[in-house]
Order: structure tokens, then sequence, then C-alpha cells
């Protein structure tokens, strides 16, 4: 098989001996069940980029000394289902002048590579699509697809502003994977492996101590400019230049409605998920925690680390262009290798466990 | 070695943009993110006022004067009331001195309020604009408390005020003011240290002294760039060599500077309104002048005050009858927008908005 | 069975090479151009994965789509003009290009009917080919790995020093 293997839970475990008592062979069990599973995380990803907006328009409402949404229902918890069944229905404006199939792939591929890095993170104990062996790096190759779509969101749309958001979002997220894998490769010294899930195993046990984070100083220093390169990753405040809404209005979504910029919306919300998710499983002992179920303390982990993002994004200022730069280069880039290089020195040394 | 060259574009900085603040459109040439050239386009919010206060009465000018800053609608009104007092020769009652000089200042601390909010905004930190309406509330809602307006208010009459305090206004003004003392700290504990408040502003559109002066630059804006002149100080205008207050002055220039000033003088403010609240003394609101058949022997003025945004002018023209033959406005804002390119050209985009908003400028006071 | 899937899958990742490789060279609008080499390298990734190197498939996706071929629109969306209606983007030697690309396939086709029979490898993949990978290149391939860093530094410090500004 092409996925290296497959852990099935409950329901699959079921539907499998079910499909498998109906005389049903590979490879059709295996497009069946994964399409299957495919269709599970797409719902379950969605419901969680609903629950995201939602949240952060209520964290923004109550930083900002206001409520946020509190019309439907308790504390407005449908507003962001009716937002998106509302863009659905609206109005899908095109610009003339646009580059049609650019234009129409760019939403598209970017809300498509948002949820395809959902194959490999684990969500719990066994709660895995596939366990690839190169895992992680799976996951940085798949979400510079994002990259492509903003840029051509940008060129498609035809317009100046699209244009140079497109362009400095390609400078940036360019700039800060150089970082942000320095920073995943501390872990992976540590780990041994590129798995999510051996990854994951490797901060077993030990209370909550055995986590990465908790291997001062290479742990927490991998930790802090994992976030803040991951920060810079999804745009997020003080990273947000590529739709920097005082210089570029809206950046390279400007021209789009309807359901495409919904697509670019949520894939947003969606990314800031996959990083935080990421986070978790490499510095924050993945689902592994004592008491509650693992797929819970998954959860709570990932979100906090959204918490801990949306906080940023309404507090700070934003970095200018040029800035931005520097601060990956000159600094994030030499502070990333220098943990590297010494966290790999005292791997080597054996003075870690 | 050959220089490389990368396309030039032309971009549209507004009318419609987030951080023109109104409608005013700056034709950029980007060399990339870097600005080239920038030509202010003016004239979007022209309402004519200069010209329609010449068919109106006196007292029929003043609300429309509102409309001519509406940021710091008590300054406008008070420009022309004064003006218009001192052609007169008419003497204001002293409890109405000190009523203008709390809201003249109230409605300084206010647009410096919208000042902060917008700029940290332009900057990229929305949740403080929340914060600095949330205090400029307070003082909106002392203002609607005494004359029943949020924003224009028509308050600031010719003789007068139009509306005494209501009592419980003043341990309201107090309260207002004791917040708005407390709430700063909060600012500055956001901004004043923070790394990259300072990368975006420290040494950023650096305006000299000179080059100030030469444009005839004014208000904070100036004595951020080193040069202390402010007309309350200067030539103190209604009562205000009364109070006791500093000129705050920064040296650099930059649009740090420029936002410091502006914190600063909130605290000034703060102390005259105290001052005016221990000092305010009983009496009359108002010297009687019929609004109908109000006129002004003949003769001209130019009276200025000092705004939150520079010096607010107006030079008036008068033959005698109820009308204003000649109305001239002087606005801050327009000085500051023709040395924006001389400021901005050279540095990004971002900084395009950084010294945009630290100038705050605002349209109406240039398109009038 | 499966292996007939992977037949499919082969045969689809193949025509979407050859095609996106030919749309690279024909299209008229350079940046569809550089999308499709974006299609066609992502295609080639899954011709490696195909090969059950992973690795690889994720290094080719990394490097030439999350890297090169960025930086490729990059440029072209900053020099001037490139992308206008105006400018004929197709290679104006077309019959040089054919001849070239023509002595490519004589002599690979020669050097195909030279090899005779093909040997297949009978050793198995090791599990974790990424150590593999990795202790091969800090042993057996020292030499190279560290030959082609040094080439690659040294073409950064030239576009550094071509990019940069004159002061003076």
């Amino acid at each position: 098989m092409i996925l290296a293997s497959v852990e099935l839970i409950g329901v699959f475990r079921w539907l499998y001996g079910l499909l498998v008592e109906l005389g049903l062979e590979e490879p059709w069990l295996s497009v069946v069940i994964y399409g299957l599973l495919s269709v599970t995380i797409f719902g379950v990803l969605c419901l969680i980029a609903l629950f995201l907006v939602w949240w952060e328009r209520k964290i923004a409402g109550h930083m900002q000394q206001r409520f946020g949404p509190m019309r439907n229902g308790w504390h407005g918890w449908y507003q962001t289902v009716m937002d998106a069944l509302k863009l659905l229905q609206k109005e899908d404006i095109r610009v003339d002048t646009r580059d049609r199939a650019v234009f129409f792939w760019a939403p598209v591929i970017c809300f498509v590579a948002a949820f395809l890095a959902y194959i490999v993170i684990p969500f719990g104990d066994g709660l895995i699509v596939a366990d690839l062996n190169i895992g992680i790096l799976y996951v940085i190759a798949i979400t510079t697809f994002t990259v492509i779509s903003l840029l051509m969101a940008g060129w498609g749309s035809n317009n100046k502003y699209a244009l140079l958001g497109g362009m400095r979002s390609a400078a940036q997220v360019v700039s800060y994977e150089v970082p942000m894998v320095a920073s995943i490769l501390t872990v992976i010294v540590f780990s041994g492996s590129l798995s999510m899930v051996d990854i994951s195993n490797s901060q077993q046990g030990n209370f909550i101590f055995n986590w990465f984070i908790f291997r001062p100083p290479f742990g927490i220093i991998a930790f802090l400019t994992y976030i803040t390169a991951a920060t810079a990753e999804a745009n997020r405040t003080p990273f947000d230049i590529p739709e920097a809404e005082q210089e570029l209005v809206a950046g390279y979504n400007i021209e789009y409605s309807g359901m495409k910029f919904a697509m670019f919306f949520l894939a947003e919300f969606v990314n800031m998920f996959t990083v935080s998710a990421i986070a978790t499983t490499l510095f924050l002992g993945g689902w592994h925690g004592p008491l509650l179920p693992s797929w819970l303390w998954f959860i709570i982990k990932t979100l906090a680390i959204v918490l801990l993002l949306m906080i940023f994004r309404w507090t700070f200022p934003r970095l200018r262009v040029d800035q931005l730069m520097e601060f990956a280069w000159k600094f994030l880039v030499p502070l990333t290798f220098a943990n590297l290089i010494l966290a790999g020195w005292m791997k080597y040394a054996g003075w870690y466990w | 070695m050959s220089k490389l060259k990368t396309q030039e574009f032309m971009v549209n900085m507004g009318p419609h943009h987030p951080s023109t603040h109104g409608v005013c459109r700056l034709m950029l040439t980007l060399d990339g993110e870097k600005v080239v050239k920038i030509v202010p386009v003016i004239g979007y919010l022209h309402r004519a006022i200069e010209k329609i206060c010449e068919n109106r009465t006196y007292a029929q000018c003043i609300p429309l004067l509102d409309r001519f800053e509406y940021v710091t609608s008590m300054s406008c009104e008070y420009v022309f009331a004064d003006a218009v007092e001192k052609l007169a020769a008419i003497e204001v009652p002293e409890r109405a001195q000190y009523l203008r000089v709390i809201m003249l200042e109230l409605n300084r601390i206010a647009s410096h309020l919208i000042f902060f909010g917008t700029t940290v905004m332009d900057i990229g930190a929305l949740t403080p604009f929340l914060y600095g309406l949330r205090e400029r509330e307070l003082i909106m809602d002392l203002f609607e408390m005494t004359c029943g307006q949020r924003l224009t208010y028509n308050y600031i009459t010719i003789g007068g005020v139009s509306h005494d305090i209501p009592p419980e206004f003043i341990p309201k003004c107090r309260e207002a003011v004791k917040i708005i003392r407390e709430k700063l700290k909060d600012y500055e504990g956001l901004f004043n240290e923070n790394p990259i408040w300072l990368a975006r502003t420290k040494n950023i559109g650096v305006l000299s002294a000179e080059t100030a002066v030469a444009y005839g630059v004014s208000g904070p804006i100036l004595r951020a760039s080193g040069i202390k002149y402010d007309i309350r100080k200067n030539e103190p205008y209604g009562i205000y060599d009364r109070f006791d207050f500093n000129i705050p002055t920064y040296t650099h220039g930059d649009a740090y500077d420029r936002y410091m000033v502006r914190l600063d003088e909130i605290r000034e403010s703060l102390k005259i309104i105290t001052q005016a609240l221990d000092g305010l003394p009983e009496g009359d609101i108002r010297k009687k002048v019929n609004p109908f058949t109000f006129k002004p022997p003949a003769g001209e003025i130019y009276n200025r005050i000092e705004n939150s945004r520079g010096e607010m002018g107006v030079y008036l023209v008068s033959d005698g009858t109820t009308k204003p033959t000649r109305l001239k406005l002087r606005g801050g804002s327009y000085n500051h927008l023709q040395v924006l390119p001389h400021v901005a050209v050279g540095g990004l985009v971002a900084d395009l908005v950084a010294i945009f908003a630290t100038f705050d400028i605002i349209m109406p006071e240039v398109d009038r | 069975m499966v292996e007939a899937g992977v037949g499919i899958i082969f045969w689809i990742l193949t025509f979407v090479i050859i095609v996106s490789a030919l749309l690279v060279v024909t299209l008229k609008n350079i940046f569809h151009s550089a999308l499709f080499l974006i299609l066609c390298l992502f295609a080639v990734a899954g011709i490696f994965i195909l090969l059950h190197a992973e690795f690889l498939a994720a290094a080719q996706v990394l490097i030439y789509v999350g890297a090169v071929s960025i930086l490729i629109i990059f440029a072209i969306m900053l020099t001037s003009n490139m992308a206008s209606k105006k400018i004929i983007q197709t290679n104006q030697n077309a019959l040089v290009a054919f001849f070239a690309c023509l002595m490519f396939l004589v002599v690979t086709l020669v050097l195909i009917n030279k090899t005779g029979v093909w040997n297949y490898s009978t050793r198995n993949l090791p599990a974790e080919n990424i150590l593999t990978i990795g202790k091969l290149l800090m042993t057996d391939f020292m030499l190279p790995f560290e030959v082609v860093s040094v080439l690659m530094l040294a073409a950064m410090i030239g576009a550094i020093v071509l990019a940069r500004e004159d002061k003076a």
C-alpha cells in the first residue's frame, strides 16, 4: 500500500468489519474507508474552522470591551454557520479583467492545501488517518501550497493591491519557513523520528515533564521560535503583512466575494489550527497527558495555542515588511540554527535522556 | 555594476482607503514597496462652508462651522465666536469663559484619544482603537449632558455658551478626568516600550524643525519637531493665561515623538480642566445677543487658537450687516498634508501609513 | 489489484507530467507557465511516492514547489512588463530547441539500447529510508554534500551582491 499504516477506531473498525463481511476486497476496501475518513476529517475541520471564527470574534469582542456576536443562539454560537450560509448564497462577483483560470483555482488550492495536512496529524491515541514515516516533513511540504494559492489570487485578481499582498505573502512565508523548519528539526533531534505518532510517543510519561517544551533551554527556545514563525506562516498579527488592511486594503483576497472569499477565510482558520496542532504534537506531548482522554488533551492543548495566537492578534501592532524580513533572517534564523546545532551536540554527547 | 531596476507602478491610495481617515486620495508611485512620489488629491469633501457662511447670519454660521473640523467642533465654534466678540467688543461673562475652556480642553482630549485609537489601528493594533473610543465616550456623555449633542455641539455662541452645565456635570467630569488619567497609563504600558511599536515609529517620517516652519506646520507636529510654540501660551486667548500647564516638546520629529506629544498633551489638558473646575465661578453664562439683528461694526479680524491639530484661524470681514462679507478658515491639516510628501517619500508604504496617521490629518479641515 | 491501481496512478501522473511540461514551454502567458511547472514538479513528487521514496517526494515538494517555484513567480511579478500580452513569451529559437531535444533523445535511446539487460535490485527498501539517507549523506557522500552546500552559499552571496543597493 502507498500509505504506511492505518489506525482505525470505533466506528471505522466496525465499518471495516462490515465491509469485509459484505465481501469487499482491496483496493476498493481502502478506497471506501479512506473516502469516509476524508469526509469525516473534512467535516470536523469545517466545524472547527467555524468554531474558531466564532471564538476569535468573541475573544476580540471581550478584549475590546464589547460582546461580539450575541444574536444567534447562546452567545451567538451559530453566528458563523449563518455567515457561511449567507456567503454561499452571495453573488460571486468576478472582475472582468481577471485571469480566469487562475482566479478560479486560487481559492480551491488554498482550501484543499489547508486540509491536506490533517492526514498525518494525530488527534488522539490512534486517531490518525495515516502515520506516514515522513510525517512532519509532509505537513511542511504540503502547506507551501497555501503560498502558491495566495500568489495566484494576487495575480489572478489583476489588482495592484492584491498583487502586492500576494508578493508580500510569498516573501514572508518563504522566509519564515526556514526558522520554522529549523525549530521543528530541533524536536526531530530529540525524538529521532519524523513520524507524528513517534514524536508524540517519545514525550509520553513522567506526568507532563517529558514534553519537549520542558527540555530547557533548547526545547523552550524551539517552541518560542516555532510559535513566532507559525504566527507568520498563518499570516496573523504582528505578521499579517499580506493582508495589512491599512496598507493594502485587504491584500490578496480583495477581489474575492461570496463563497470564494469564504474559502480563503476558512482556510486561514484551518491553517491556524494546523500550526497549533503541530505545536501541540511537537512540543506539548501530542495527545499524551494524565487523566483525561487522549483526544480531549489534544483539543485542549491545541486550543490553548490558538488562544495564544488570538491574543497576539488583538494586542500587537504590525511589523513593517522589511523589519519582518530582518527579524526572520537576522534574528530567528541564526537563533534557531544555533539552537539546533547545540541540541544536536547535546544529544550526541548523550546529555539528554 | 549596472543597477537592477524593478517596475515602478502607480497606486491610488484612497479616496476609499481604510487609512486615509476620510476621503483623501494619494496618488502614489511605488518602486516595489518604496514610495517614490506622492501627489495628494484634495477636494472630495469640499462643502463650500466659507461661501455659505456669507449668506448666513453670524449666529447661523456656528452650526455650520461645527462641520468645519468635526472632531473638535468646540474649537471651530470658539474661534469664530471669539473673533466676532473681539470685533464687536463683547465682554463674555466669567463663568462662560471657564465653561469654554473646560469644553475646549475636553474636546482636545477627545480628539487626541481618537488620534491614539486610529494611529495604533493604522499600525496594526486593532484593540486600542476601542479603548480610545471608550474613554472618549465619557467626554461625549459630558457634552451630551450639557448641550444635548455628541458631535456637532452648537454650544459656544456669540457672547457666551448656549447652556449652563447640569449639577451632576462637575462630579462626572472629575471622575472622567480621573479615569482618563488612569487609562493613559494603560496606553503607555501597551505601546511606549513595545519593540514593535518602537520599530514602526522611531525615526520614521522625521520632520526637521526648519521644514516644519517653512511649511507652516503647527500644533503637536511642530512641537514634536522641537519648537516650543503653543498659541495658548505664546498668545494667550480667552483666560488661558490663568492656568498652569506645560507645553510638551520633543526633539526628533519622528512618528514616535508626534505620538508622545499628544499623549502628554492629554495630561496637560486634564490639568487645565481640573484647575478650571476648581476655579469655576457662579454667574451668567451668556451676554444676551439677538441672533437675528446682531451686527458687528464694519472691520476685519484674524483670530487664531490652538486646536488639537494645530493652528486654527478665522479671517473675518464685516461690513456692518447681519452677515459676514468674507470668512476664511485656516486649518492645520491643510499645511500638514502639504508637508506629507516631503516627509514620506523614500519610505515604505507602511511608513506612509504611520506618518499619515501621526500627522492626524482630517479631511474636512483640508477641504472645508 | 493493488499493482493495477498503482499502474493506473503511474500513467495518470506520467500524462500530467508530460502535458504540463509541454504547456510550460508553449504557453503564451509566462505566469501560467510557472504554474504548470509547479504542477509538473508536483506530479514528479507523486512518482517518487509510487517508488516508496516518500522523503524524496516531500523534499521535492518542499524545495521545488515551496521555494524555487515561488521565487520564479516572484521574479515574474517583479520584472517589468514580463507578463504583458504585447511581448512574445515563447522561445524564438524553436528550431534550435527542436534539434537539441532531438539530439538528447537520440543519445538517450542509444544509451538505453546499449544497456541491454536491465538489472533489478532485489534488495528490499529499508523501512526507515530517511535514517539511511541521513547516514549516507554524512558518511559516504560527505564531500558532494558539502560541495553542493558551498555552491549554494556562493550563489546566495552572488545574489546578495547583485541585488544590493549601491550605497555610494
